[in-house]
């Protein structure tokens, strides 16, 4: 397990839910609190998948300015704070990669894929899985992950690896890794559902 | 594509999984989310997912970003520049005015007086055009920016581009010294580059501004390394 992996800014569901309601009624104070109390985790999270520390900051940008224009439509009863902040920013990185990448996937884009170099320091994308596991004790599913599937998920969750992005950087086939995300996912779906972390 | 048929709802659900994890091809995801948008149980599968695929991200280390981004977002959306840490010291002010208002009222008559006293003088937006051109005479980018405000707005005009892996940064040229960077230009038709203070006071005694070209992040000594591609004289109607 790498050390320097750091719980996420958690102030309180109600504080954060408590920020965004007061964003969406256009209150500025809560605004500039909000990003203070998200923007280092959310920047964590931009960073990690477009591997740009300035790309990341438009991207967080972007995702501020899309979060006082949409706070209103934020739903405390589907999503804790925290989560639907984090896909805007997610959301943002990827939709940004992908509109690089060749609308159409097909194996011989595994030879010519965005070459992708492992981030240099910090924790590697298993080691923040198995974090997370930790913190949420989700152990006992991301330990029933398969070592393909596990890596695939952490990948692509951390990264922002596409299929064929995650085929040439584990040399298999396309088939086989969209196989190890799809039967990963339903893995962790039943684990999670079951153990009724997040239902 | 109707996906809320009963018979679908596996094939929702993975691609709603996989949406949430960011495997899904840009088309689909393109498709998902217009179709989340007039379809509720579409809607719910994909947020259900992105609650569960975010309990992973949990444990990222936090990186604090720079001060520049918050700065950057208040201008783009024209808000008031607090920056989030300046927020206990301004409450600390207000606090002081507050008490000191307090006190005054108690002296009747003088509170009128005081708090007109203490209101701020209205701000006139009075326009600053900047028609910047190359060498070919041929116009590439036009700035304005009001008084009081703390942006430029930058329209780019036909195709002007800072090549690849390059960004534009725009400068003001004293009549005598050396140029002041004043911020690298987003890319993109008309954007904002914001500044530390109100465009009159950063421009009182600057007759003209210019773009040159640099690293991404904007030049790394504070003075232009890249060519300076375009210049233009400053128009003020006020």
């Amino acid at each position: 397990m790498s050390a320097g992996v750091n719980p996420a800014p958690d102030p309180g569901v109600d504080r954060l839910a408590d920020l965004l309601a007061r964003v969406a009624l256009g209150d500025q104070r809560a605004f500039a609190e909000l990003y203070r109390t998200a923007s280092p985790h959310l920047y964590a999270i931009a960073i990690r998948i477009v591997r740009n520390g300035a790309l990341a900051e438009e991207m967080l940008q972007e995702a501020f300015v899309s979060i006082w224009h949409h706070a209103n439509t934020y739903d405390a009863a589907r999503s804790r704070p925290i989560t639907w902040l984090t896909s805007i920013v997610r959301n943002r990185c990827l939709d940004w990669l992908r509109r690089r990448e060749v609308p159409t996937e097909s194996l011989a884009r595994n030879d010519d894929a965005m070459p992708w170099e492992p981030p240099s320091d910090g924790p590697s994308p298993v080691d923040l899985l198995l974090a997370a596991a930790d913190a949420q004790a989700l152990r006992g599913c991301v330990d029933a992950l398969e070592p393909g599937p596990r890596q695939a998920i952490a990948l692509a969750f951390f990264e922002g690896l596409s299929h064929s992005e995650l085929a040439a950087h584990m040399r298999e086939p396309l088939g086989t890794v969209k196989s190890w995300v799809r039967r990963g996912l339903a893995a962790l779906r039943r684990c999670l559902d079951a153990a009724g972390i997040a239902p | 594509m109707n996906l809320s048929r009963p018979d679908r709802h596996d094939r929702l659900d993975r691609l709603a999984a996989e949406f949430a994890l960011g495997t899904t091809p840009p088309r689909v995801r393109r498709r998902l989310v217009a179709i989340a948008r007039r379809d509720r149980s579409v809607a719910a599968a994909l947020s259900d997912w992105e609650r569960r695929i975010a309990v992973l991200g949990e444990r990222v280390p936090p990186v604090t970003p720079a001060p520049r981004v918050w700065r950057n977002i208040v201008a783009r959306l024209g808000l008031e520049p607090e920056r989030p840490s300046e927020r206990e010291v301004k409450g600390q002010r207000n606090a002081a005015f507050w008490r000191t208002l307090a006190i005054a009222s108690l002296a009747g008559v003088v509170v009128l007086g005081f708090a007109e006293w203490r209101r701020p003088p209205s701000v006139v937006p009075a326009p600053l055009v900047v028609v910047l051109s190359g060498s070919d005479a041929k116009v590439a980018m036009i700035a304005t920016g009001s008084r009081g405000q703390r942006y430029l707005t930058v329209r780019t005009v036909g195709n002007a581009s800072p090549g690849a892996d390059k960004a534009f940064e725009l400068w003001a040229l004293p009549q005598a010294g050396s140029p002041q960077p004043l911020g690298v230009i987003p890319e993109g038709g008309i954007v904002r580059v914001p500044l530390q203070n109100p465009v009159d006071e950063v421009l009182s005694n600057i007759p003209t501004l210019a773009v040159s070209v640099e690293p991404p992040g904007g030049s790394p000594t504070g003075k232009p390394t890249g060519p300076v591609l375009y210049s233009g004289a400053i128009e003020r109607m006020y």
